[in-house]
């Protein structure tokens, strides 16, 4: 079974905010809701003018890591956090019992209440909608007009991000909690 | 009365109108009217819990664990510590407190039985809890092991308390042993749920499931002073100065230490600056919830218990009232002091300043089902005082 992950050629992103409307559409989550499974995080200028700081500004497309070593299913107290076939974080409603200690113990802030269902949501990586049709792309990487994301098999040596990976340099988000992140930032 | 093959020795007068007839003083009248007033509360408050759901309450995404989560701690800190004092007698032997360890251990009972009742008003699920934690048990998560030993530790309670009812001590002491442990690795537990976040690098470590243990005792040992002062009307008699002596100068002796901790675990959060630590443990210094932690429960009680080594119990009564408030505040920063700091540092959407510290105070509905869970504790303390007889048994 693939493994995947993604790379986010980060430096590309616009903000314009369309892998959010993707996500929203493909996933059914609610329309409006803010900072749901997908967002864009803004570095803004810092510095006052003249002497402003220009590459400090920058945006950050965030979302769930799905870590290898994800502390929200460690802690989760009825396994209703679990890894998919695919190795993608995911959690099943039924066995959700909303504790939020998983909301306290992610370290990027990936999970919210969905208010339709009163359990805690997140990213999927399109689990159970694309990749279950049998697809091999997320909603946000496809629709990304700058080509910010790359999606795709980890463990498959010729795959785009396996490639990636190998030639870029990148680093990972809070990479010293040891949570081993699989979305990989571009530098 | 015997219930099937158990024996359970009521009081003789126990009765609906037992519970009712009480002594009209203007004390037991405001404890009274506070009483039904905050069982209305709790009424109130879980009915709008039950229409809006934790819309009724002020968590967020960023504070997911409010005022339930506190006031729950709070009663099972309260539990564990009535379970140390109760074990220091009919446990340990100690015969100068075996006069306590029936009313302690029915404490006990009664203020696990409040938590539970405040936190099933904060997990969105209890009863796919109940069922999923028996059919997927999640043994990486200091919650189900939490959750899983408080329920045997409670079941150990009950069966110590009925041998004590019986006088069969030597099966009190076995169950009572059993109990403690139990309560002790469940309430180390807890500790863990903080100790584990490594997100939260405040919390994260070892310091919370010790000093949950420490803190505990100190609480039972508070309310040790509390339930004897309602007990003898603040009259009390040579045997029970004796005892209440003793507590204090272990209760000097713990608060010491426990003030040592905190100043080295703040010191230690603050030293070189450490991001999200250091700025986060001087958030705390400067807020006024953490000094009214330290003055109601460290400070005042030291300072009383030092004036003349623990010989004042009426003084140390109202001391230990005043500690109980500190020890709702320490149990209060404790869960906000976690989250103050937001895990996600950007902006997101336009118009917005970047996230800086977060925000809590516990909604209406938050209040009243802490103090229903409040009320509901003294209700069960004084039906189980008409029910039982709680003081040591004469030649025991």
């Amino acid at each position: 079974m693939a493994r995947y992950g993604m790379a986010l050629d980060y430096k590309n992103c616009i903000n314009c905010k369309a892998c959010e409307v993707a996500c929203k559409e493909e996933n059914g989550v609610l329309m409006g809701a803010d900072k749901h499974r997908i967002w864009v995080g803004v570095n803004e200028i810092s510095g006052e003018y003249p002497l402003l700081d220009i590459v400090s500004h920058s945006f950050q497309p965030s979302q769930c890591q799905h870590c290898d070593e994800a502390p929200c299913q460690m802690v989760c107290p009825t396994n209703a956090t679990y890894y998919d076939e695919f190795h993608v974080v995911r959690v099943d409603s039924d066995k959700c019992i909303l504790c939020s200690y998983c909301m306290n113990a992610c370290p990027y802030d990936a999970r919210y209440v969905d208010d339709r269902t009163m359990t805690v949501d997140k990213c999927t990586f399109c689990s159970d909608t694309r990749l279950a049709r049998g697809e091999t792309t997320t909603a946000c990487q496809n629709t990304c007009p700058t080509k910010v994301r790359t999606f795709g098999d980890l463990d498959d040596p010729e795959s785009e991000i396996s490639e990636l990976l190998r030639t870029r340099e990148h680093f990972s988000l809070k990479a010293n909690l040891g949570t081993k992140p699989k979305l990989f930032y571009l530098t | 009365m015997k219930i099937g093959p158990l024996n359970i020795p009521l009081r003789e007068d126990f009765s609906l109108k037992s519970i009712l007839n009480f002594e009209k003083t203007p004390v037991n009248m405001l404890v009274a009217v506070s009483v039904v007033a905050m069982l209305a509360m709790l009424v109130i408050g879980v009915s709008l819990y039950l229409m809006h759901g934790h819309h009724a309450y002020n968590v967020t995404r960023e504070h997911p664990w409010g005022l339930l989560i506190a006031v729950y701690i709070f009663f099972v800190v309260s539990s564990t510590g009535f379970c140390i004092v109760g074990s220091l007698g009919d446990v340990f032997g100690f015969k100068d407190f075996t006069m306590i360890s029936k009313r302690a251990i029915f404490g006990s009972i009664v203020t696990i039985l409040a938590g539970f009742t405040v936190i099933a008003f904060e997990i969105g699920h209890p009863v796919t809890m109940m069922i999923y934690n028996v059919l997927s048990p999640g043994l990486t998560s200091a919650i189900w092991w939490m959750g899983t030993l408080y329920g045997l530790y409670l079941t150990f309670m009950i069966i110590e308390f009925y041998f004590l009812l019986n006088n069969d001590m030597k099966k009190a002491k076995i169950f009572g042993l059993t109990g403690l442990l139990v309560g002790l690795a469940a309430h180390s537990n807890l500790g863990s749920v903080f100790g584990f976040l490594n997100a939260r690098t405040i919390s994260q470590g070892v310091f919370y499931p010790t000093y949950f243990i420490l803190t505990a005792f100190i609480t039972g040992i508070f309310l040790s002073f509390i339930i004897m002062g309602f007990r003898y009307k603040l009259n009390f008699n040579e045997k029970t100065k004796k005892l209440l002596e003793g507590l204090a100068k272990i209760q000097g002796l713990l608060i010491s230490i426990l003030i040592f901790f905190v100043t080295w675990k703040l010191l230690t959060d603050m030293y070189g600056g450490m991001p999200n630590r250091a700025e986060v443990a001087e958030h705390i210094l400067g807020s006024g919830s953490f000094w009214t932690e330290v003055i109601l429960a460290m400070v005042l009680p030291l300072l009383i218990i030092l004036k003349d080594f623990g010989k004042s119990p009426v003084l140390m009564f109202w001391a230990s009232l005043s500690g109980m408030v500190g020890i709702f505040f320490m149990r209060y920063n404790l869960v906000h002091d976690t989250q103050l700091k937001p895990l996600q540092m950007m902006k997101v959407r336009e118009y917005q300043l970047p996230p800086e510290w977060i925000h809590y105070f516990p909604s209406a509905t938050e209040i009243m089902i802490s103090l229903g869970g409040l009320g509901l504790c003294v209700l069960l303390y004084y039906v189980g005082t008409k029910a039982f007889n709680l003081d040591e048994e004469e030649g025991h």
